[in-house]
């Protein structure tokens, strides 16, 4: 009845939980279950209803992943104060499953959303940015970089 | 207009795909732009789940960074920024504390001592003393569970419970840990204890370390507990009530200012509720009743119906120490679950020997009580004569309060009383301010705490209220 789950040995309690077995499908079953709801919420049809979960999918992780620096856990005495979870996920280790898992998502998203739209105008054109906005957010090479100085904590 | 452009650029984009494959359908898929996209992203999915893991290097850190660290690091104060207050230190005795004490050189009348019947330098405690120092030594070198227990001690515990009218009773070798080990032996987490909101810190302790669910009702205010005891039953009711032990905790005649708990109101709530009590009577035990057994003795209510009663042996038994007393079960429990008797070291033995004296003369002169009360009768009525302090504190209670008529804030009134005490240590009185814990959380004002015993004289009494008249006068007068 109880899921047995190894010990993650990640230190880091605000990421530890993304290595827990059954993530990836509460993800997954997070996004289809939201989905449903815009459905049966707005009765609009299958397309919009997809564009609305990639852009509230892009606004939710952008902010959790990549603007949200530091962990709520004061323990870890602020260690990862300058980090955001994208960057502390894994202990900074790039290209992981999990991170692998997490780049593949919006791109699937923004396909899903596409076809279903039928790659009409307006909604496009904004899952394209929501897409390529996360995708580059999630490439290694942008490990700790931060462009014009937006969300540091340095004075540059 | 930018969307005018980029649909432009799609639509060329499109027809330039578009253009060689212009309505090819292969096994049934309609081939245009749109599957191009879409393998193309396929493709690019592909392509980054076979990228290889790797850890990028740790970068070291950049002077810049290093120095902007630095900057911005401000280590926390180990302590709080030391007051004026804090800084203060209390006058320090040079001889016994009796109703005479010797403080820098000069001989002072001592107000400040718990010391209510006068036995502090009585001959017959320190014949005891000397005996039992010459029988046992100083120490008794042990828990009273690894054979630190020595006959005085069963001694005095039977002397207890015999003077109490309680099956049994139990020693504990400090007055402090004695309500503090006392209360989580007996609340666990879960439980329920309504505390009056003006105990002392010792029993705020010991509410704090049994980790139940507490409600503090307003002080000394029978209705108020009366409301919060009817507030729990009506939980109860709408909740499906949960199996617990529920508490009221009281203090016989409160540390903190005077009060006398009106222990009938108390009882008849108790067995109304179906709470249990417990009463610290450190300041009542040889003060109230005809002979001094405490609360109980002076309501006529049989000691049996307050399950637990506290004391420290620090006030009027003039020794160290506490006890707590009640059924035999009460005691019994404490035995392996008293925090401060089990893994505290013994009470010293000819402590326990003075307070056995210390009870025996209690017994033998009933005199005593009497001069006590006479005293306080009398200060009192001389107190209230006085201008500008307002006298607190039961009419029976050796601790009389003096509050400012016009108080502020408790650090307002603190500065104001602690130069009135220090006026009256110039003119040959030994009084004390209010002072209190930052770790008391008890919400009463300030005053000035006099302790009277039974040996001071009506002459010394006069005199110290006269000079505190002129003291208080000439100190409110140079406020205002």
């Amino acid at each position: 009845m109880y899921v047995k789950v190894s010990t993650p040995p990640d230190v880091n309690k605000n990421t530890s939980w993304f290595q827990y077995p059954g993530v990836w499908t509460t993800y997954i079953l997070i996004i289809f279950i939201s989905w449903l709801l815009i459905l049966s919420v707005f009765g609009c049809d299958a397309g919009t209803a997809w564009t609305v979960v990639n852009l509230g999918h892009f606004a939710v992780t952008y902010r959790f992943f990549h603007w949200k620096k530091g962990t709520p856990f004061a323990e870890d005495q602020g260690d990862y104060a300058k980090l955001t979870w994208w960057e502390q996920v894994d202990n900074g280790r790039q290209h992981t499953r999990n991170r692998k898992f997490l780049i593949v998502v919006p791109v699937v998203l923004y396909l899903i959303a596409s076809h279903t739209t039928d790659y009409r105008n307006p909604v496009l054109i904004l899952n394209t940015i929501a897409v390529f906005w996360l995708v580059i957010a999630k490439f290694p090479n942008m490990h700790k970089v931060r462009i014009f100085g937006i969300n540091s904590d340095y004075d540059t | 207009m930018a969307t005018g452009m980029v649909m432009e650029m799609k639509e060329t984009l499109v027809s330039l795909l578009d253009a060689p494959l212009a309505d090819a359908v292969i096994f049934g898929i309609h081939i245009d732009g749109h599957l191009f996209l879409e393998t193309l992203l396929v493709v690019v999915i592909a392509f980054l789940l076979l990228q290889k893991s790797y850890q990028p290097e740790k970068r070291p850190l950049t002077e810049q960074e290093i120095d902007q660290l630095c900057d911005e690091w401000t280590p926390e104060p180990l302590h709080p920024p030391i007051t004026k207050e804090m800084e203060l230190s209390p006058p320090v005795l040079e001889s016994a504390a009796g109703p005479h004490t010797v403080v820098n050189g000069k001989d002072v009348i001592n107000l400040s001592s718990a010391n209510y019947l006068g036995l502090i330098g009585h001959p017959k405690i320190k014949e005891a003393c000397n005996a039992a120092l010459e029988k046992y030594g100083v120490g008794a070198c042990g828990p009273r569970g690894f054979y630190g227990t020595i006959d005085v001690h069963m001694d005095l515990e039977a002397k207890i419970a015999q003077f109490m009218g309680t099956p049994d009773s139990i020693l504990y070798s400090y007055g402090l840990a004695t309500v503090s080990s006392v209360i989580p032996a007996f609340c666990k987490r879960g439980d329920l204890i309504l505390a009056d909101e003006g105990v002392n810190w010792g029993i705020q302790n010991g509410l704090f370390l049994s980790r139940s669910t507490v409600r503090y009702f307003k002080h000394n205010d029978m209705a108020s507990l009366e409301a919060l005891l009817e507030d729990v039953r009506q939980e109860d009711r709408r909740k499906k009530k949960v199996l617990n032990r529920r508490f009221i905790v009281v203090e016989a005649i409160y540390q903190n200012s005077g009060e006398m708990v009106p222990l009938d109101t108390v009882v008849r709530l108790k067995e109304k509720y179906l709470f249990r009590v417990l009463v610290d009577e450190s300041n009542s035990i040889g003060v109230l009743g005809k002979t001094g057994r405490g609360l109980s003795e002076h309501f006529n209510i049989p000691v049996e119906k307050i399950d637990i009663i506290t004391s420290a042996m620090g006030h009027s038994l003039a020794s160290v120490g506490g006890f707590c007393t009640g059924s035999a079960k009460v005691v019994d429990h404490q035995r392996l679950s008293g925090a401060g008797y089990c893994f505290s070291a013994a009470l010293p033995p000819f402590l326990a020997s003075a307070s056995i004296t210390a009870l025996e003369l209690l017994e033998d002169n009933p005199v005593l009580l009497t001069r006590l009360r006479r005293n306080i009768s009398f200060f009192r009525s001389k107190l209230a004569t006085i201008p500008g302090v307002v006298v607190r504190g039961h009419a029976l209670s050796p601790l009389i309060f003096l509050h400012l008529q016009r108080s502020g804030s408790f650090a307002e009134d603190s500065v104001i009383l602690q130069q009135i005490v220090d006026k009256m240590l110039e003119e040959g009185v030994l009084l004390s301010a209010s002072k209190r814990s930052l770790l008391d959380k008890c919400k009463l004002g300030a005053g000035i705490r006099i302790m009277v015993t039974a040996s001071h004289t009506e002459a010394e009494l006069l005199s110290v209220s006269s000079s505190l008249g002129n003291v208080i006068q000439s100190v409110v007068t140079a406020q205002s």
